[in-house]
């Protein structure tokens, strides 16, 4: 295996990472790769990647709360530069130390910051009353003024006791189709002697009442996240069922607590069975030679 | 370097149980040196294989492998075939014999379904060490039913002591579940009358609880003859694969449940806070 070939392989692991453990995983792979230069420049694509795609939140320089790092959150045009819409500041990430830098002040889009200040504003409310420890960050879209994304995550990191979970979610509302689609998905690790991790998607597509547009933020908006912390609350519980079902179906019918006779194996008669099921079956063969 | 051995193994307890395979065979191609003590320690989804001669299935591992064959416990034959491939002394191909024979019952008794095999290997010292292998998977008749999969490999070592023989079990059980799921909801756009005959509310989704645990247990026990091999491992398996169902059911079912709740609550926190606010104002007030 080449160079280049090898820290594809370490990138793909990276990609990987349960949550809150990539300084982990990092770790293991300088160890295997064992050189740290071409590692560094290698895996920085990746680890890019990886806080996008895992929503990975930012400490806003000059304010007190945290944004969410994404697509939807990538300045144009300015390599590593995102945008927290709320205190409208732009700075520059460090996706390997997962520091914000040199904030600038971004003036947004004066046609949808209305509407989506009042999104943002009943976001953080609805985040504040059913996420532990949620970050939301709500974003316009350049050049569609009718377009809005959503992001939510929330994460829990206990290394002591050897578990991390993460909550993602993400909608996208166009108010001109009328349509919000999203996604939720959500990765638990517990690693306590042993390795066993939850791993769900959901989609999910609602279409918008008539009651909600453009014109109307402060009505609309929290119609909007009543939506959407509708759908979120009934995903909750339908994993709940779906934990119910597997474990009162699925594992129960890959192995059973006890055999049909509720008591544990009798292993001497296993083996006097299997040796009683000899002895009849050569006594049948001194019957026929008989 | 256990250094780096020990590097990948924390990885392996890291990465998606789902894509074990594939990692492996990853880091397999980065250290190619390491193969062996990687493959020896990663435990990986057993495999399912047809004995030609007898045409009953076993199960592959590392453990009945020799270079590219492996060899069944039904005909003690190698595949593909091998004219020098490693099997047991005699003695011990006819306790091999009588422990698949004991453990096939027990996996129809607990499993009522599915494939076990029962491989034995001499050791040095004159004892001798083997693997007892489960493996059950269901297959969904539809794609919305849910499915699964249970792997247990169970490595152990005995050694004779007089009439006592010492065992060393170690047990891993690897198991999958999958659901998924789909709806879309007419009635929801019926109440919304959105007028533009508009569908109501699409979901699609799957939920995976993927992984596996190890447990390690040490015994003596009696020996009156080869056969009490067979009565005490099956014994302390069956022993330990009841701890290890009872200690999965907690991890899958109870621990990764309580960690969504610790993110996100179905209950408002705000109605939460408001009333332990109330209550300490209570409390307060009855104090007076």
């Amino acid at each position: 295996m080449d160079s280049a070939e090898r820290i594809q392989a370490a990138a793909k692991f990276l990609l990987q990472s349960p949550p809150g453990e990539i300084n982990d995983v990092l770790n293991d792979v300088r160890n295997i790769i064992s050189d740290d230069d071409s590692l560094q420049e290698g895996v920085l694509p990746a680890l890019q990647e990886y806080n996008l795609a895992q929503f990975i939140i930012a400490d806003v320089p000059g304010s007190e709360h945290q944004s969410i790092i994404s697509e939807a959150a990538k300045v144009d045009g300015e390599e590593d530069r995102f945008l927290d819409p709320r205190s409208k500041t732009s700075f520059r990430f460090d996706h390997l130390s997962l520091e914000a830098s040199d904030p600038q002040p971004m003036e947004p889009d004066t046609e949808p910051e209305p509407f989506r200040a009042a999104l943002e504003s009943s976001t953080l409310t609805y985040l504040n009353s059913h996420f532990h420890e949620g970050v939301a960050s709500v974003f316009a879209t350049p050049g569609s003024p009718s377009k809005f994304t959503v992001q939510i995550v929330a994460n829990k990191y206990n290394p002591t006791n050897f578990w991390a979970g993460r909550w993602r979610s993400a909608y996208t509302i166009d108010l001109e189709q009328e349509v919000v689609s999203g996604k939720i998905l959500v990765n638990v690790h517990y690693y306590e002697q042993g390795n066993v991790q939850l791993e769900t998607t959901h989609n999910l597509t609602i279409p918008l009442p008539p009651a909600i547009t453009p014109s109307s933020p402060s009505t609309s908006a929290p119609k909007l996240v009543a939506l959407i912390e509708d759908e979120e609350g009934k995903y909750q519980t339908s994993l709940n069922d779906a934990y119910t079902e597997m474990s009162e179906k699925t594992f129960k019918a890959l192995r059973r607590a006890l055999p049909l006779t509720r008591s544990k194996i009798d292993w001497d008669r296993v083996m006097g069975y299997k040796l009683g099921a000899e002895l009849s079956a050569s006594k049948g063969v001194f019957g026929e030679s008989q | 370097m256990t250094d780096l051995v020990d590097s990948m193994l924390d990885l392996m307890r890291r990465l998606p149980p789902t894509r074990v395979e594939e990692n492996v065979a990853a880091l397999v191609n980065i250290c190619p040196d390491y193969a062996d003590d990687l493959l020896g320690s990663v435990d990986q989804p057993l495999t399912l294989k047809t004995d030609r001669a007898t045409g009953r299935e076993y199960l592959a591992c590392d453990y009945n492998r020799d270079g590219e064959s492996y060899r069944s416990p039904w005909s003690n034959e190698y595949d593909p075939p091998l004219d020098d491939g490693t099997v047991p002394t005699p003695k011990l191909r006819q306790l091999e014999i009588k422990a698949n024979e004991a453990f096939d019952t027990y996996r129809e008794m607990y499993f009522e379904g599915g494939v076990s095999s029962v491989f034995l290997w001499d050791l040095d010292d004159g004892g001798f060490a083997g693997v007892v292998l489960f493996k059950k998977s269901l297959s969904p008749s539809a794609t919305t039913e849910p499915s699964g999969s249970w792997d247990s490999i169970h490595v152990f070592e005995a050694a004779e002591r007089g009439r006592q023989a010492h065992y060393k079990l170690t047990s891993t059980i690897m198991l999958e579940l999958v659901t998924r799921s789909a709806s879309s909801s007419s009635s929801n756009a019926e109440k919304q009358d959105n007028g533009n005959g508009k569908e109501g509310t699409k979901t699609s989704g799957d939920v995976s609880l993927s992984g596996s645990m190890t447990r390690q247990t040490e015994q003596d026990c009696p020996v009156q003859n080869q056969e009490s091999h067979v009565t005490n491992m099956g014994r302390m398996i069956e022993e330990m694969e009841i701890k290890m169902r009872n200690l999965l059911q907690e991890v899958y079912f109870g621990k990764t449940r309580d960690v969504v709740y610790d993110l996100r609550s179905v209950e408002s926190l705000e109605r939460q806070r408001r009333q332990r606010e109330l209550q300490k104002e209570l409390v307060g007030f009855m104090k007076r």
